[in-house]
């Protein structure tokens, strides 16, 4: 997104399109992706990124008392939309609490439902100038702020895994460049690829405090009828895993209102939203991307 | 019997630390600059970029700083240990090192437990540095 705005900045073009497809699920080439980024961990039988997320989630439990009872609220929230949503892979599958709390052990301390799906599609935005977009046939969606931060490369070296992630810094240079607070965004869009990611991700950026997580989730807050709805299309856990750009698309579709039966407002009673955050990760919590959008 | 689980890729930059593990020897990086320890081995240090580089003996007693259960073989050559633990593990000289703990139930294992090492000779050319509790 960066590179993106640069290129337009610059003047070096007038659109950038930023796409990803894959057949992740029905080709092997996800698995040969993920076990390309093993090394020696595999002489321990460490694969993966639910692996290396793994030993994060059980470090966040150790310092801040977070665990299952935290992450069902996201695993059980997101599938709630991914249930108003016929784009999503577990449109028709209802997760409860206990269903949740039940699925089987892969990692511990993560359970089936803490891990993002693999998919087959895609996902496509393009980024123009606020001058052309004016004149297409969709709402105008801005950019008002862009951070990143991209704290190591190293698992062994990496004292961040129970945060603060790259969310940190990456969401307060997001926040400055926008000239907003956290209270003027009405819905985000949390890269998930595992239930905790989200979790760590909304503590850095300072939505509750470390071990707050669990009664800020309780209630309902990001499901439908919620307080600040999070990953209103089921997401990467629920509905479909197109790396970054689930949550990107998600978050541009929702203010533009192209939503359908799952769209912010009054069909899902929540606020319209016009300001939107959204974010992205790479590696084991190693960089960052924030993003907040704004419908104008 | 054949060992069936993946071995040490072994390169100029690790080579030293397999040859001191044959010897069941614990040995890791130590920046010649900065005195900084690393693990894994690499051919430049990551805070000074300083090339200059010693290998240190580790007496191989740390703590657990996190660790995961595996209850799901992703290679076959793990399928008979599951559930297995796989854990960071700081050592008492300061670098953290990816391994796996032995010699007790899952279930036991948690943050900050103190382990101390213990070999597996896996074949004639390979030991693998492994953790298990410390012995009173
Ligand atoms: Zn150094």
């Amino acid at each position: 997104m960066l590179h993106a705005v640069g290129a337009l900045e610059s003047g070096a073009c007038k659109y950038v399109l930023i796409s990803y497809g894959h057949s992740a699920r029905s080709g092997d080439s996800m698995l040969r992706m993920l076990s390309d980024m093993t090394g020696d961990e595999a002489i321990y039988g460490h694969f993966g990124a639910a692996g290396g997320y793994a030993l994060a989630a059980r470090r966040a439990m150790h310092e801040f008392n977070t665990g299952p009872d935290s992450w069902k609220h996201i695993a059980v929230g997101q599938r709630a939309w991914a249930n108003l949503n016929p784009q999503a892979m577990m449109y028709d599958s209802r997760l409860t609490d206990e269903g949740y709390m039940t699925a089987k052990w892969l990692i511990e301390p993560f359970r089936l439902f803490d891990n993002c799906l693999i998919s087959d599609g895609g996902r496509a935005c393009i980024i123009t100038s606020v001058e052309r977009a004016r004149d297409l046939k969709h709402p105008l969606v801005t950019i008002m702020g862009l951070g990143q931060h991209n704290p190591s490369g190293d698992l062994q070296k990496a004292d961040y895994l129970a945060g603060p992630t790259g969310a940190r810094i990456a969401g307060e240079a997001a926040f400055s460049m926008a000239g907003i607070a956290r209270d003027d965004i009405d819905a985000c869009q949390i890269y998930d690829c595992f239930t905790y990611t989200v979790e760590i991700t909304l503590q850095d950026y300072g939505y509750f405090e470390p071990s707050g997580g669990k009664d800020w989730f309780m209630g309902g807050t990001i499901e439908p009828g919620g307080r600040m709805p999070v990953n209103t299309s089921g997401g990467l856990l629920s509905e479909a895993y197109h790396m970054g750009l689930t949550p990107l698309t998600e978050g541009v579709m929702q203010l533009m209102g192209r939503c359908g039966p799952r769209q912010l407002g009054p069909e899902t009673n929540t606020k319209t939203p016009e300001i939107m955050l959204c974010s992205d990760n790479g590696g084991i919590l190693q960089t960052h991307a924030c993003y907040i959008l704004r419908r104008i | 019997m054949e060992y069936a689980k993946p071995l040490p890729q072994v390169n100029a930059d690790t080579r030293p630390f397999w040859q001191g593990c044959r010897q069941h020897l614990l040995k890791i990086q130590k920046c010649k600059n900065c005195g900084l320890l690393r693990c894994p081995p690499a051919f430049i240090c990551p805070e000074c970029l300083s090339s200059e580089v010693e290998w240190v003996a580790a007496k191989g007693k740390g703590r657990v700083y996190s660790f995961a259960v595996y209850h799901a073989a992703y290679q076959p050559g793990f399928q008979d240990e599951l559930p297995y633990v796989v854990a960071l593990v700081d050592l008492d000289e300061g670098a953290r090192m990816i391994t796996n703990i032995v010699g007790c139930d899952p279930g036991e294992v948690y943050c900050e437990m103190a382990v101390e090492i213990v070999w597996d000779d896996v074949n004639e050319t390979f030991s693998i540095p492994k953790f298990r509790p410390l012995q009173k």
